[in-house]
């Protein structure tokens, strides 16, 4: 970790908990209309959790999952509705994940801003002495 | 190496080095809950020791937690701030570079070549 080169573990930590968050928010996107019979649990959505890395950095601690629960519908139409025409709709707000999905990718850029910066540093510290 | 101006610009390259490193830090935990951005300081040791006459190259930089309050379920991570002291940091490790260059240019003279 001596040095420049330290910026890019730090910053490329980072780079991979962002995408890591970004796949599973657009995992719950796209089951945001993933309905389940009653008898089923719903769609749960994975929420990442992150802490700060021991020397520089930051890290996916662990996956909690949205609640099985669900939200009863009635949707009497639906092939997998029961008796009371009711089926089970994931609890994944819409609106949450794609404010989460705004600062993830926001977070992501900005990594890679900083990578870019650090980069230049290099550089110029390959000219000592030219 | 003996030469004061070597070892301060060598220093100071140094300590914009741990700069970088805790501004990429403090990025990096953007939106970790609880996290606590670190400033780092060197430049008042640096300027202690050669006031002093010490040599610059036992300068160590000190890093510093903010004291900013940290939103709920996020960092106190100003990232702003930290952008434009990341740009700053890498531009002074520039100028250092070229403070180097200029006194090896000055040397390389002296010595004929």
């Amino acid at each position: 970790m001596a040095g420049l080169y330290g910026v890019l573990d730090t910053s490329g930590s980072a780079l991979d908990t962002f995408k890591t968050w970004m796949a599973a928010l657009g995992d719950n996107v796209a089951n945001v209309n993933t309905i389940k019979r009653t008898s089923e649990s719903a769609f749960q959505a994975r929420l990442i959790e992150v802490r700060e890395r021991a020397g520089g950095g930051v890290e996916v601690a662990g996956v909690d999952f949205s609640n099985p629960e669900g939200t009863i519908v009635y949707d009497p139409t639906s092939p997998l509705a029961d008796a009371k025409g009711e089926v089970r709709a994931p609890a994944v707000e819409m609106s949450d994940q794609m404010t989460s999905m705004i600062a993830a990718q926001r977070g992501y850029q900005l990594n890679l801003a900083v990578i870019d910066r650090a980069r230049e540093a290099y550089q110029a510290a390959l000219q000592i002495g030219k | 190496m003996g030469d004061i101006t070597i070892d301060a610009l060598q220093a100071s390259m140094r300590g914009l080095a741990v700069r970088q490193r805790t501004i990429a830090d403090n990025i990096a935990n953007t939106e970790t809950p609880g996290f606590v951005a670190n400033t780092v300081d060197f430049e008042s040791a640096l300027r202690d020791a050669l006031a002093g006459g010490e040599s610059p190259m036992a300068v160590q930089a000190t890093t510093t937690p903010t004291t900013d309050a940290i939103s709920p379920n996020s960092s106190n991570v100003n990232v702003d701030k930290e952008t434009v002291s990341l740009i700053d940091a890498d531009l002074r490790y520039q100028l250092m570079v070229q403070g180097l260059n200029s006194k090896f240019h000055i040397l390389r003279s002296s010595m004929g070549g």
